[in-house]
C-alpha cells in the first residue's frame, strides 16, 4: 500500500513537472499566434490582452495579402507591400538550391568515406570546422570579395555559403546512415553481376533514401533560419524571410507587434511542421550523426 | 594550424599516401583489383578534388583579404580600399589592447556557459523523465522540440512582446507572486544578458533534450539491471552506472551546445544591438558592431583574425575531444547491435 502510494506521488511528480515546462514552453507561442490575432488596440494594451475579444485576420491580410488598410491612427503601413511573398520566394529557392547541393555532393562524399574511406577519420572531424567556427570572423571579407564578383545581394551568393556551411551536417549524418547498411548487401549484389552503379542506384540508394530525405529536411530547418550571414550578404535585392523579419524591428512606423506576428507564424509553421516530421531524425542531425536512435 | 584552406591543401598532400579499396573478395584475380584499385582512386580524386577547388576558391581569397585588411589602415570613408596605407602591426596592437574587446570576450564565455549549463540542466532533466515510455510520452515529446524549429528572429521578438516592461511576463508574474513585479527585462543594463541567455535557454534546451533521450535510450539494459538485482538504489544506478555510461553523450552535448552559443547572434542583435550600453556586446555583436555600424573594416578585420585564432583552437580542441568521445559512443551502438540481433 504504501509502495504503492509512493509510486502514484511519483507518477503525479512527474506529470507536473513536465506540465510546468511545457506551459513554459507553450506559453510563448501561444503570445504570438494569439498575437496575430489581434487589433492593434491590443498590442500594448495593460492589463495585457491574454485573447483578444475581437479576433482579426487583418494582419495576416496587411502582411501576406498586400492589404493596404487604413488603420485607426490614420497611418499606413508602407513597408509590408508584398515583400513577405518576395522574400519566400527567396527563402525557398535559396535553402531549397542549397540544400540540394549541400546533399547531393554530401552524399557522393559520405559514401566515398564510408565505403573506400576516401576521407581520414581526422579528415571528416576537421570538416566539421566549417561549421564550428563561428561564421562571423570571416564574413566581412566574405561580402568585400563577393561584391567583386558581383556575388553580393544574389541568390547565388548565399546558395554558395550556405551549401559550404551546411557540408558538414550532410555529410557526417548520410555517413551514419550509410555506415548502418551491411557491406554484405552490396557484396551479394555485385557477386550476382550487378555493376558498381547499379548496385548503387538499386541497392544502397532505395536503402537510404529515408535517411536522406530526413538529412534534406534537417539541413532545410538550418538555411531556412539563417540570419548572420543573410543580413550581411542579401539585404536589399535578396532579403530571406529572417531578414525580412528584422526589417520590422525599429522600423519608422514604431513596433508593429501584430504584423510581426502573423509573419512570424507563416515564417515558423512551415518548420515545425517539417521538424515533427522528421523528429526521430533530429539527434542524429544536430549531433553529426554520432547520437543515433 | 590554419584554418579552412589549410586543411583542404593538407588533404592535397596527404592524398596519395593512404590506400584505399576494401572490398576484395579473396576469389578475385590480381588484374582485376588492381583495376578496381584504381577506379576507387580516381572516384576519390573526382569527389576530393570538387570539394578542394570549392573550398580554397571561396575561403582561400576571403582569408587574404582578411589579412590584407589587417595589415592596411581601410575605412569606408577612406577612398578605394586597394590603395590603403600599409600600417603593419598598429591595428592588432590596437585591437588586443582594446578593453571592449575584451569585456566581449568574456560575455560570449559567461554568455556561452550559462546558456550551456542552463540547457543541460534543464534538458537532461526532462529526458530523464521522459525515457522511459508512458502514457502521452509522443505529446511531449513534441511539444518540447518546438522551440529549437522557431526561427531564432522569431524567438527574439517573442521575447519583446513577452518581456517588455507592462508585458504578459510582469504581469503573470505579479498575478503569480501576488505582488507587483515590475523587471525590466529589456532596459535595465544589469539583466539585459541574463534576458538573452534565458531566450536562449528556451530557444535550445529541446537540443540537449533530444540528445540525451537519445544517449538514455541507447544505454544498455543488462548493467543497470544487474545492479538492481544486487540491490542497489536508483540513485546509486544513476550515478555508478548511468552517468559514466553516457559520458561520451554529455560531452557532446556540452560541446556542440557551447560551440552554437559562442555563435549566438541573431537574438542578441535584434533584441539589443549590443545595449543597453554595452551591456549585451557578446563577440559576434561586438565585431558586427565595428564592421557594419562604425564601418572600421580594417580593425574588424583585425578583430576577426584574432577571434578566428582562438575559435579554432577551440574548436580544434573540442575536435579532439569529440574525437575521443565518439569511439565511447560508438561503442555502445556496437553493444546494442550484438544484443539486439
Amino acid at each position: 500500500m504504501n509502495r504503492n502510494l509512493k509510486r502514484k506521488l511519483a507518477q503525479y511528480g512527474k506529470y507536473f513537472a513536465l506540465s510546468i515546462w511545457a506551459l513554459i514552453v507553450a506559453f510563448p507561442i501561444y503570445w504570438i499566434v494569439a498575437t496575430s490575432f489581434k487589433p492593434d488596440r491590443d498590442w500594448f494594451a495593460w492589463p495585457p490582452v491574454y485573447w483578444s475579444e475581437e479576433p482579426t485576420l487583418n494582419n495576416y491580410a496587411v502582411v501576406w495579402a498586400d492589404h493596404k488598410e487604413e488603420y485607426e491612427g490614420g497611418t499606413q503601413y508602407s513597408h509590408s507591400m508584398q515583400k513577405p511573398w518576395k522574400a519566400l520566394r527567396n527563402s525557398l529557392f535559396i535553402s531549397v538550391i542549397s540544400t540540394f547541393f549541400a546533399v547531393g555532393f554530401g552524399t557522393i562524399l559520405a559514401y566515398g568515406v564510408s565505403r573506400y574511406q576516401i576521407l581520414s577519420e581526422g579528415r571528416m572531424f576537421q570538416l566539421l570546422m566549417l561549421r564550428m567556427v563561428p561564421p562571423i570572423v570571416i564574413v566581412a571579407p566574405l561580402s568585400l570579395y563577393y561584391s567583386t564578383l558581383h556575388l553580393l545581394d544574389t541568390i547565388t551568393g548565399l546558395v554558395i555559403i550556405y551549401s559550404i556551411t551546411t557540408l558538414p551536417y550532410s555529410v557526417w549524418m548520410i555517413k551514419s546512415f550509410i555506415d548502418e547498411l551491411p557491406l554484405e548487401i552490396e557484396q551479394a549484389a555485385m557477386i550476382l553481376g550487378a555493376s558498381r552503379l547499379r548496385t548503387l542506384w538499386e541497392i544502397v540508394f532505395p536503402l537510404v533514401r529515408s535517411g536522406i530525405v530526413a538529412t534534406f529536411l534537417f539541413i532545410l530547418i538550418l538555411t531556412w533560419s539563417e540570419y548572420l550571414l543573410a543580413l550581411i550578404l542579401s539585404k536589399t535585392e535578396v532579403a530571406t524571410l529572417p531578414v525580412e523579419l528584422s526589417k520590422y524591428e525599429g522600423s519608422v512606423e514604431g513596433r508593429v507587434y501584430g504584423r510581426q506576428a502573423a509573419l512570424a507564424v507563416g515564417v515558423t509553421l512551415p518548420l515545425i511542421a517539417i521538424g515533427i516530421f522528421i523528429r526521430k531524425h533530429l539527434a542524429r542531425g544536430f549531433s553529426f550523426g554520432m547520437v543515433k536512435r | 594550424m590554419p584554418p579552412f584552406p589549410g586543411s583542404a591543401l593538407s588533404l592535397l598532400q596527404n592524398m596519395n599516401s593512404s590506400p584505399t579499396s576494401n572490398t576484395n573478395g579473396s576469389t578475385k584475380s590480381r588484374p582485376r583489383q588492381l583495376v578496381q584499385a584504381r577506379a576507387v582512386q580516381r572516384f576519390k580524386w573526382s569527389v576530393l578534388s570538387v570539394l578542394i577547388v570549392v573550398l580554397v576558391a571561396v575561403l582561400f581569397p576571403v582569408l587574404m583579404l582578411q589579412l590584407y585588411f589587417s595589415f592596411h589602415g581601410y575605412s569606408v570613408y577612406g577612398g578605394s580600399w586597394w590603395d590603403a596605407e600599409f600600417v603593419g602591426l598598429e591595428l592588432f596592437e590596437e585591437v588586443v589592447t582594446d578593453p571592449r574587446l575584451g569585456w566581449a570576450i568574456i560575455r560570449s564565455l559567461l554568455f556561452a556557459t550559462g546558456s550551456t549549463i542552463g540547457c543541460f540542466v534543464i534538458g537532461f532533466g526532462l529526458a530523464l523523465l521522459m525515457y522511459r515510455p508512458f502514457r502521452g510520452q509522443a505529446f511531449y515529446y513534441i511539444l518540447f522540440i518546438l522551440p529549437m524549429l522557431t526561427v531564432p528572429i522569431v524567438i527574439a521578438y517573442t521575447g519583446e512582446m513577452l518581456l517588455y516592461q507592462k508585458g504578459p511576463v510582469n504581469d503573470l508574474l505579479s498575478s503569480i507572486f501576488g505582488r507587483q513585479v515590475n523587471i525590466l527585462w529589456l532596459a535595465n543594463a544589469d539583466t539585459a544578458l541574463l534576458t538573452v541567455m534565458v531566450l536562449e535557454v528556451w530557444n535550445w534546451v529541446p537540443f540537449s533534450f533530444i540528445i540525451m533521450m537519445a544517449g538514455l535510450a541507447a544505454l544498455p539494459d543488462e548493467p543497470i539491471e544487474a545492479a538492481k538485482i544486487l540491490g542497489a538504489s536508483k540513485w546509486r544506478v544513476f550515478v555508478e552506472i548511468q552517468l559514466p555510461l553516457l559520458r561520451p553523450v554529455i560531452v557532446l552535448a556540452l560541446i556542440l551546445r557551447f560551440l552554437e552559443a559562442i555563435a549566438e547572434f541573431p537574438k542578441a542583435w535584434s533584441l539589443f544591438q549590443g545595449g543597453p550600453g554595452s551591456a549585451t556586446e557578446t563577440i559576434p555583436t561586438y565585431l558586427y558592431i565595428v564592421t557594419w555600424q562604425y564601418f572600421e573594416i580594417s580593425k574588424g578585420a583585425a578583430m576577426s583574425y584574432v577571434i578566428l585564432l582562438i575559435m579554432v583552437a577551440i574548436v580544434l580542441l573540442a575536435i579532439q575531444i569529440l574525437r575521443r568521445e565518439k569511439i565511447g559512443l560508438d561503442q555502445i551502438y556496437d553493444s546494442r547491435k550484438e544484443t539486439t540481433a
